[in-house]
């Protein structure tokens, strides 16, 4: 173990500021995780309006994908963490929020297979849970466009009330185009732009 | 100002007095979560009186409730906010948290109005319990509220498998579990250590 070493106030504060900043450049914060989960989303709700718009369907499973979405985004944020040494108090905040939106996810997915039939519109559940963890995880990093993004979530799960069903896929394309993909590019090409700076 | 100096470990304790500083905080406003958690408790147990028991058709106006325990929920916060200290990183993140939560429980609400009171929407509720809690619990390192959480969510799963009219009775112990007995434990643990010091 490296010998005990004393930090002064201003160094503590320091290191408690370089944490963050280190932080920032983790897998969520590059927007890595954020746009692989925002593309699918789209990419699911898209495919899906147009087979009921086509009243053919090809890939009934699609949804399935955000299964192995999931599995990929545990395995890079397990691998980011082993790499590293420590884990900063905002990363540990986003990463209950973001477990707790799994688990989330998954009972409501499960609520759907259960009562998938009855007239209840489960998109707009969805979109109404999509809102919470980009709302918290935008007012925890101070990121604005994820708040946004939050907020419009929904605002687009309200308006899905008055909507019929096949709408509901075209606004759950725009909940994940605003909560995770556009804030996923923006983060992208910020930590682009750092990383070209500091070389 | 004269600059101090901090071991690692001191750093560290520093962490952990900011936790409990914000857990203190938490316990002095649980005023919120015991209002809420007492008034949807009522709401619950009200509800399913007057729709199964007196057979009454406007059971769902017992969640008028939700308006006077809103009014004096702003009130209270109005007051505390008059006196708030600095914030800690943790009480900033748990603010998010639940002006989060607080939208997603509005949300949900005009979701329920549009589609009907006999529609099965407890489950839901449920399942923004234990969001909320788990969270919390997780960031204040308060076991209680975790377990809170995921009991929130295992009757969320339960309630399904029964019709509309018992699911009002797994809402009631959902909102037991995850806010009214972690904000009295939370209370007595603060107080407790009050007390210590």
């Amino acid at each position: 173990m490296n010998e005990e070493e004393n930090l002064s106030e201003m160094e503590s504060l320091r290191l408690i500021n370089e944490m963050i900043s280190k932080a920032k450049s983790s897998f969520v914060t590059t927007g890595a995780a954020s746009m692989v989960w925002g593309a699918l989303i789209v990419f699911c709700s898209l495919l899906t309006w147009l087979q009921i718009y086509l009243n053919y369907f090809f890939f009934v499973d699609v949804w399935s994908l955000t299964l192995v979405a999931v599995f990929f985004q545990v395995y890079f944020s397990i691998r980011e963490r082993k790499l590293r040494n420590f884990l900063a108090h905002d990363e540990t905040i986003t990463t209950y929020v973001w477990s707790a939106f799994g688990i989330c996810i998954f009972l409501l997915s499960f609520y759907n297979s259960k009562f998938g039939n009855n007239d209840q519109s489960i998109s707009s559940l969805f979109m109404l849970l999509y809102g919470i963890p980009t709302f918290i995880t935008g007012g925890v990093y101070k990121n604005k466009p994820m708040i946004a993004g939050g907020i419009l979530c929904w605002g687009l799960c309200i308006i899905s009330m008055f909507t019929e069903n096949t709408t509901d896929m075209l606004l759950m394309a725009a909940s994940g185009l605003f909560a995770w993909l556009i804030p996923g590019i923006i983060l992208w090409s910020s930590y682009q732009k750092k990383r070209a700076a500091n070389v | 100002m004269q600059e101090e100096n901090f071991s690692p470990q001191a750093s560290l304790a520093l962490i952990q007095s900011m936790i409990a500083k914000t857990r203190q905080g938490i316990s002095d406003n649980s005023i919120h979560f015991l209002i809420w958690g007492w008034v949807t408790f009522v709401a619950c147990i009200g509800q399913f009186i007057l729709k199964n028991m007196l057979d009454y058709k406007q059971h769902y106006l017992v969640w008028l409730l939700v308006f006077p325990a809103s009014l004096a929920s702003i009130y209270l916060g109005m007051k505390q906010n008059k006196k708030r200290e600095a914030t800690t990183y943790v009480g900033e993140s748990m603010r998010y948290l639940w002006m989060g939560m607080g939208i997603g429980y509005f949300v949900l609400s005009m979701i329920l109005t549009r589609l009907g009171w006999n529609t099965t929407i407890y489950p839901f509720f449920m399942l923004l319990y234990g969001l909320g809690t788990f969270i919390s619990g997780k960031l204040l390192e308060f076991k209680p509220l975790v377990y809170g959480g995921l009991m929130a969510w295992v009757l969320a799963i339960g309630s399904t498998f029964f019709n509309y009219d018992y699911q009002m009775l797994f809402g009631a112990g959902a909102i037991l579990v995850s806010y009214i007995i972690p904000s009295y434990l939370l209370k007595i643990k603060v107080n407790k250590k009050k007390n210590f010091l």
